[in-house]
């Protein structure tokens, strides 16, 4: 009768962890202390955790002093084991536990700022501090924040995706064309326009969210060449995901480099402002969305990348979805209104019809990297998944696997009827077409060749079969092919071979 | 033997007459059908081959802004009351006050095993889909009835087989159907074998205790030993009630069995009126004597008194001991109150004293059959009550109520979306109206 | 990772004002709100998809106070920079309209019974709203079975004794929950045991507390209550061996082991009776008779499993009040 299922910790153990906490693992103690001075860097981090490490930190959130293992571990199931004892690992590499291995405590500093996050207090300003009303202008409203976010958004992808058809669409500002060459996504000297690499490809295949994160973890990267305050940058952006949307903030309290931060997010569509020189900022859903749940749900959480051509969901999710504060809803977009489901727009067919039910460029010319378009009507577009197709992406560095995942993803909520969703013989058929790809196997070598007589070449021959080898032979021509690891072993054996006859 | 295989079309004329008329009406509900072959209601549907051209396009209107998703919407909370508008009736139907109803049921499931099972006329075949339908009535019956009982026989090969024992735990009647191979189709069946077996087995079963029969039946032949109106006739004697549901057509004998024991027959047209023929049989019957000619004031044969034992639970942290029922040793279970013999589940009758054993909570399960909700009220007009600040949304979940008139609505929905508790005159929301009817039976407004 | 839960808070005035005054580890409304507030937090701190609403039973009537899919966020207060909006938005709605509403009440309302079942059927309700959108989403609504909520549950925090007239509607409720997967935490934070509390968290497979140290109240929240039932599977919580299913007789409210049911309604007897009481339906003689001569000869009976002491160590005192 009670609702438990199957296997409860199956859904545990499958959970990602954040492209964020692999860079934090990397910091050192004293800058995520510092980082951890500011209680929405801890509430946000916090919210990349596991549920299962969320769990022990509140756990122990509210204790004064140590508590030793063997108290806690008292709580732990048997099958839950391995897991907790992985998440303790996890948080004492984030530092957040301090004295993990001997006793279980929270990194002081931690403990304090999450607990002021919790209650409130403090003295911080770290959820950033709202700007007076402007006498002016209104605030933005969030239509127009989503609107610029996504038109931002949408400029760098459709960029990457048509810098290679010779179209020439809007080009985004210079620091994201530096960001995408240095993170490999686009490639490209000074004189030719960049180029769109395999990587790139990829990459526009992932769940809006992944993209978002990979192309800040980039600029992280890129921030610690610059040689500006790595913490400083951290924590501005973990602090954006706390913010309200469609609230403005002031820039007076922001240090010099997040000032500098300002005119890069505005590029990606993180940050809105009325002027550069402007003393308010708002934060876009990009922005806001940042630290929402990682996995299922934030594609809608970003929604505006995709599902914009069910534009006539809009009005109504967006009513709907609104409530769910910083979390929920793709706004403009019309994501999942409530729980943070993915609308899909793509139907496929057993025939390999592919059906998308969108107007966006940027999704047709997504969709255009593996499927031959044919038809394209004002909200509808019209395509088949064929073998030219598909080879054409596998060229671009794209594997089935992330087509089919793609796919998956976007599936129409139609097709989530149907199990398994896509159908197989698609499925089979995309991989089989990436095997096909993969019929030409090459190894290095040596040709040995004009052997004096028949002896003498199955004399060699069959030795080079007993180390095993061999890779092709051909009796009537005396010449066989053996791998390279066997030439050093083959071509002593022929002249050991040689001097005895000489011998001879 | 009498086998009448015609005498279906004639059954259903009438309906189909029926139904075509009502198609031309209202586009709207048969267009819902088309989308929702899983429910149908028999009365307003043809066969599937008969089943008219709709034009769905045309039941859906933009709004102004051109958008269809309020139409959508509307479209399927439609839906989701239509389909439990029948139960719902039936409810409404029946007064508010404490009826009476079989709760102690005996029930053995006969399900047709013979060759005739592999057709596809249901796909994927009659057989998987009645393995389907089997389990979740099993399921839903249990719930629906916790003090009750359940058998399964097969009649497959000319005989019948017991599947399952009479049990009162749905996961030892589930288990028997749940290896398909085991029950591979195979044969000719025959009705007075299964039914003979089913007989047997209830033979021994208290009076106040309903004992019916229900059969799945595929086949269009019986091959029995002996004249089975013998067997009928035995059946009315002991008080067993036979339904069948057959999917093939209707024969004679098959309704004379149904007829003469009060039992209800239903040929099912399609996959979605199979499963409605079903699911009709699980909630507990009326209680049937009252209609009975036995004169007012007669003592209610089928009513007793039954003596009861309400178990201790052992926590699972005692120590283990072997249980009575299985032998099993296992450390939680519940005690006989009688004997002090341990039982693995309740409810159960002791294996020691035979005493029932049933906790509470499974006495409880069946209280709302007895004190259901009082029906709410379509509200079809704005009035004074509605108006109020504290009635914008429902009580219930707090769903804001539409602002706007819907313009076509079906007898018995509230064209702005509201329900009114006649006890304590709080508005609920279509959903939480059918939600809190069927499942919670219990009105959050006055807690009753 | 998506979470529902739905919080159901007993403000019965009068039970408020004797857990305050206790003799031993008083209680107060205040101090409760504060530490609740803290741990509404906490849940909503677990990560931003996470669905929270709030239910008060307050003497006569219940109200909703607070819901993350309803309120507006751009509200007229202005949260300062020191903490983050969702939350001083929630701790505003809960903590401003439990103490409006008890202002508001009057003197002889104060004293009327706190209907814990009209909240609890409300959260149910309201689950079985946001399951009905979660449907319309994945465009399941015409599906049959509607795919159930992650995780959803309720967590009644008590501090009223059992209401026995509310039996029924309780038990109604406890098996709605159970179709709609539905955990039923309970939390008794004083006054006796709750035996309906306890068989709907023991139902639906969740936890209850009885809160022996409430000045650790927010430690026993955040440690039992909590996780999510998923979590669960990996950090255990505490849980309950000792639930009552006895019954209580319809005609004397006595708590048996062995009683005497009607086949149509159900009701119990400690008695053979002739008629049964409820639906007016005449028992046959021969039962009767059959009945009472296999009754156990004396009397009362003299409690049999009390004395080889297995009841002592698992039943409780209460029944199940009819």
């Amino acid at each position: 009768m009670p609702s438990v299922e199957e296997n409860p910790l199956e859904s545990l153990e499958n959970v990602k962890t954040h492209a964020l906490l692999p860079f934090l693992h990397q910091q050192s103690a004293t800058a995520l202390s510092r980082l951890y001075t500011s209680p929405s860097s801890c509430l946000s981090i916090f919210r990349l955790l596991t549920p299962v490490e969320r769990q022990i930190v509140m756990n122990i959130l509210w204790l004064e002093s140590a508590i030793p293992l063997s108290t806690m571990a008292a709580w732990v199931t048997i099958d839950g084991k391995k897991l907790y004892e992985r998440s303790l690992e996890t948080l004492s590499q984030l530092h957040i536990l301090s004295q993990y291995p001997m006793k279980l405590l929270l990194n002081s500093t931690f403990k304090s700022s999450l607990r002021h996050a919790i209650t409130g207090g403090g003295t911080t300003g770290s959820f950033g501090v709202p700007a007076t009303k402007d006498p002016k202008h209104s605030p933005p409203t969030v239509e127009s924040l989503d609107g610029y976010a996504l038109e931002r958004w949408e400029t760098i992808l459709h960029y990457m995706v048509s810098s290679g058809t010779g179209q020439l669409p809007t080009k985004p500002s210079t620091g994201v064309l530096y960001l995408l060459k240095e993170s490999g996504l686009m490639s490209g000297s000074q004189n030719f326009e960049p180029q769109i690499t395999s990587e790139g490809f990829q990459f526009l295949l992932h769940s809006p969210h992944d993209q978002l994160w990979e192309l800040l973890l980039q600029y992280l990267h890129m921030v610690e060449r610059r040689s500006m305050d790595l913490v400083e940058v951290i924590s501005f952006l973990l602090m954006l995901s706390t913010m309200e949307l469609g609230r403005e903030y002031s820039t007076e309290n922001l240090s010099q480099t997040q000032k500098v931060m300002l005119e890069d997010l505005r590029d990606y569509g993180l940050i809105w402002q009325r002027r550069p020189s402007s003393k308010r900022f708002s934060p876009t859903r990009l922005a806001t969305t940042l630290t929402s749940s990682s996995e299922g749900s934030s594609l809608s959480t970003l929604a505006p990348t995709q599902a914009t051509g069910l534009g006539n969901s809009s009005s109504n999710a967006l009513t709907r979805s609104k409530g769910t504060g910083a979390g929920i809803g793709g706004g403009a977009a019309g994501g999942g209104a409530g729980s943070g489901n993915q609308q899909g727009f793509i139907i496929l067919e057993t025939n390999y019809r592919v059906y998308a039910y969108t107007d966006n460029p940027l999704q047709t010319a997504v969709l255009n990297l593996f499927v031959s378009l044919k038809y394209r009507f004002p909200n509808l577009v019209v395509g088949s998944i064929t073998r030219e197709s598909v080879k054409k992406a596998l060229n671009n560095g794209i594997s089935s696997e992330q087509i089919i995942s793609y796919l998956l993803t976007h599936a129409h909520p139609q097709m989530r009827k149907f199990n398994p969703m896509i159908p197989v013989t698609v499925q089979d058929q995309i991989r089989l077409w990436e095997l096909e790809k993969n019929r030409l196997k090459s190894d290095s070598g040596f040709l040995y060749t004009s052997f004096q007589s028949q002896a003498d070449y199955e004399y060699v021959l069959n030795y080079a079969k007993e180390l095993g080898v061999v890779l092709w032979e051909n009796n009537a021509k005396r010449c066989f092919f053996a791998h390279e690891e066997g030439h050093g072993n083959i071509k002593s054996f022929i002249e050991r071979r040689r001097t005895a006859g000489q011998g001879q | 033997m009498d086998v009448d295989s015609d005498s279906d079309i004639s059954i259903f004329d009438d309906d189909n007459e029926n139904s075509r008329n009502k198609t031309k009406g209202k586009g709207k509900t048969t267009d819902k059908r088309k989308k929702d072959k899983g429910k149908r209601k028999p009365k307003d549907q043809a066969y599937t081959w008969e089943a008219n051209y709709t034009r769905s396009w045309e039941t859906v209107q933009e709004d102004e802004a051109g958008s269809l998703q309020g139409a959508v919407e509307d479209w399927i909370a439609r839906g989701r009351r239509k389909r439990h508008a029948h139960c719902f009736q039936s409810k409404n139907s029946a007064p508010s006050t404490a009826i009476r109803r079989t709760i102690i049921r005996h029930l053995v499931l006969i399900i047709d095993l013979s060759s005739s099972m592999m057709d596809r006329d249901m796909r994927p075949t009659r057989f998987g889909l009645t393995l389907q339908y089997a389990r979740e009535f099993i399921l839903e019956w249990f719930d629906q009835n916790p003090l009750g009982q359940m058998g399964v026989v097969g009649m497959r090969a000319g005989v019948g087989e017991r599947v399952a024992e009479m049990s009162g735990n749905p996961q030892d009647v589930l288990k028997a159907l749940s290896d398909r191979h085991k029950l591979e189709p195979t044969g000719d069946p025959s009705l007075q074998n299964a039914i003979e077996m089913a007989r047997n087995s209830m033979n021994h079963l208290p009076t106040h205790s309903a004992r019916e029969i229900l059969i799945i039946f595929g086949s269009l032949t019986t091959c029995d030993p002996g004249n089975i109106h013998d067997t009928l006739a035995e059946c009315i004697k002991n008080r067993i009630q036979i339904s069948v549901v057959a999917l093939a057509a209707e024969m004679k004998i098959c309704r004379e069995l149904c007829d003469k024991t009060g039992g209800q027959f239903g040929v099912a047209l399609n996959e979605g009126h199979y499963k409605d023929l079903l699911f009709e049989l699980v909630p507990p019957p009326a209680q049937r004597t009252v209609s009975r000619a036995t004169g007012p004031g007669a003592p209610n044969p089928a009513a007793d008194l039954m003596m009861m034992g309400f178990p201790t639970r052992l926590p699972d942290s005692s120590p283990p001991s072997l249980c009575v029922c299985h032998s099993d040793l296992r450390s939680d279970g519940f005690l006989c109150p009688r004997c002090l013999s341990k039982v693995c589940d309740v409810p159960t009758d002791c294996d020691v004293c035979g005493l029932m054993i049933v906790s509470s909570p499974h006495l409880a399960r069946s209280y709302h059959h007895l004190f259901p909700v009082k029906p709410y009220v379509a509200i079809t007009t704005f009035d004074n009550q509605s108006s109020q600040p504290d009635q914008q949304a429902c009580h219930a979940c707090a769903r804001p109520f539409p602002t706007t008139v819907a313009q076509s609505t079906a007898e018995g929905m509230s064209p702005i979306g509201r329900y009114r508790c006649p006890e304590c005159q709080q508005d609920f929301c279509s959903d939480c109206d059918v939600y809190i009817q069927n499942h919670l039976h219990c009105c959050p407004g006055c807690g009753k | 990772m998506m979470d529902t839960l739905c919080v159901v808070i007993d403000l019965s005035v009068k039970h408020w004002q004797r857990s305050a005054t206790a003799s031993d580890q008083p209680l107060s409304l205040p101090a409760f709100l504060i530490q609740l507030v803290a741990f509404l937090n906490a849940y909503s701190a677990g990560s931003s998809d996470n669905a929270l609403a709030v239910f008060a039973a307050f003497p006569g009537k219940s109200l909703m106070l607070y819901s993350s899919t309803d309120t507006q966020p751009q509200s007229t207060t202005v949260s300062g920079p020191n903490s983050y909006p969702p939350f001083q938005l929630l701790d505003d709605a809960v903590v401003s309209s439990i103490i409006h509403h008890l202002e508001s009440l009057s003197d002889s309302e104060q004293e009327a019974p706190c209907p814990l079942v009209g909240a609890l059927t409300k959260a149910l309700c309201f689950i079985n709203r946001l399951t009905l959108d979660h449907n319309t989403n994945t465009s399941n609504a015409e599906g049959l079975d509607p795919i159930a909520l992650p995780d959803p549950r309720v967590l009644i925090l008590s501090v009223s004794p059992d209401i026995t007239s509310s039996y029924i509607p309780i038990m109604n409720s406890i098996f709605s929950a159970q179709k709609l997967k539905v955990t039923i935490d309970a939390c008794q934070l004083s006054g006796p045991d709750s035996v309906f509390l306890q068989q709907a968290a023991h139902l639906t497979g969740g936890s209850y507390l009885y809160l022996e140290r409430r000045d650790a109240l927010l430690q026993h929240l955040t440690m039992t209550f909590l996780p999510s039932p998923s979590v669960r599977g990996a950090i255990a919580v505490p849980t309950q061996d000792k639930v009552d299913f006895r019954a209580a007789c319809f005609c004397h409210k006595n708590i048996v082991d062995i009683g005497f049911v009607c086949s149509v309604c159900l009701s119990i007897f400690c008695q053979p009776v002739p008629v049964c009481s409820t639906c007016r339906t005449k028992f046959p003689m021969k039962t009767l008779q059959r009945l009472n001569a296999s009754r156990p000869p004396a009397q009362p009976r003299p409690a049999p499993i009390g004395t080889n002491g297995v009841s002592k160590a698992n039943g409780s005192s209460y029944g199940t009040p009819a």
